[in-house]
């Protein structure tokens, strides 16, 4: 995307796919919170975003498994989460590692964080609705 | 769209696994006292056994990509019958009684029963709150550009 979609409008996108990908993941762990054997999984995509939007301003270039520089145009659309087991819990008797609390806190601010972004896209899309009808809406 | 129905997928394998367990604690409890049964002697107690598995939506996802083994559903696999040694209770009058006067009892407890009940109840609850924060998403999703 670009032209009128900058880079604020592919960051949100980039963060809703993110945020759906955490919710299927941490329902996972909730309906598996009983399963013996089970490891819960945990993503990471916030610093691999941030390095995509180039937040700090620094302008590293960083990704260049591909040969391509994780930067400028598409850069968003290479963002790949991360996608582990979570190692920083307890096992139980029964070999499972599912933190039931955690998981549901996370689930809570997923959504929060989710709902967050559509609410700046949709702020996004008004203002350019208010400059297409040239403010006289 | 696909990601949430994933979820959605996978919240409802819980309560559906969590139903099953509440099923069978239900019949664990109901039966406590049973002492016959079709296959013979006293009832014996059942357990679920849950097996994680990934989640893939259909036959073509399966063949054209590896599953993805990060989104696990959960199921039921197996029904495990407790094979515990029946209680004996001395009761010379019951016509299921043996030679020597004992009648087996299947070995419940009911404070065990009791307790996993809760852990299911609980595990229920937190599966229906994981679906409704995501069908929340899913709804708000809608809303883009509106």
């Amino acid at each position: 995307m670009s032209g009128i979609f900058d880079k604020t409008t592919d960051g949100l996108a980039a963060a809703l796919n993110f945020r759906q990908l955490k919710q299927s993941i941490a329902s996972s762990n909730i309906a598996n919170a009983e399963t013996p054997g089970y490891k819960a999984k945990k993503v990471d995509f916030e610093e691999a975003l941030a390095r995509a939007l180039d937040q700090n301003g620094m302008g590293q270039l960083e990704g260049k498994e591909d040969g391509h520089f994780l930067a400028g145009p598409g850069a968003l659309s290479r963002v790949r989460a991360d996608v582990y087991d979570n190692p920083d819990i307890n096992m139980t008797n029964d070999g499972n590692t599912v933190d039931l609390e955690k998981e549901m806190a996370e689930l809570a601010e997923n959504t929060i964080l989710y709902k967050a972004a559509l609410r700046l896209i949709n702020k996004k899309l008004g203002t350019m609705r208010y400059a297409v009808t040239e403010g006289s809406r | 769209m696909s990601d949430f129905s994933k979820a959605l997928g996978v919240s409802s394998s819980g309560l559906s696994a969590q139903r099953m367990r509440m099923n069978t604690i239900s019949s664990n409890i109901a039966n406590i006292n049973t002492t016959r049964t079709p296959e013979g002697g006293p009832y014996r107690r059942k357990d679920v056994v849950l097996e994680s598995m990934p989640e893939t939506r259909n036959f073509g996802e399966i063949l054209t990509s590896l599953p993805d083994r990060n989104v696990q559903r959960v199921q039921v696999t197996d029904v495990h019958v407790d094979r515990k040694a029946p209680i004996l209770k001395y009761e010379p009058n019951h016509p299921d009684a043996n030679e020597d006067g004992y009648v087996a009892y299947p070995n419940i407890n009911l404070m065990e029963e009791m307790t996993n009940m809760i852990q299911a109840t609980r595990s229920y609850e937190a599966n229906v709150s994981a679906m409704q924060s995501t069908k929340d998403m899913a709804l708000s999703a809608l809303e883009i550009g509106r």
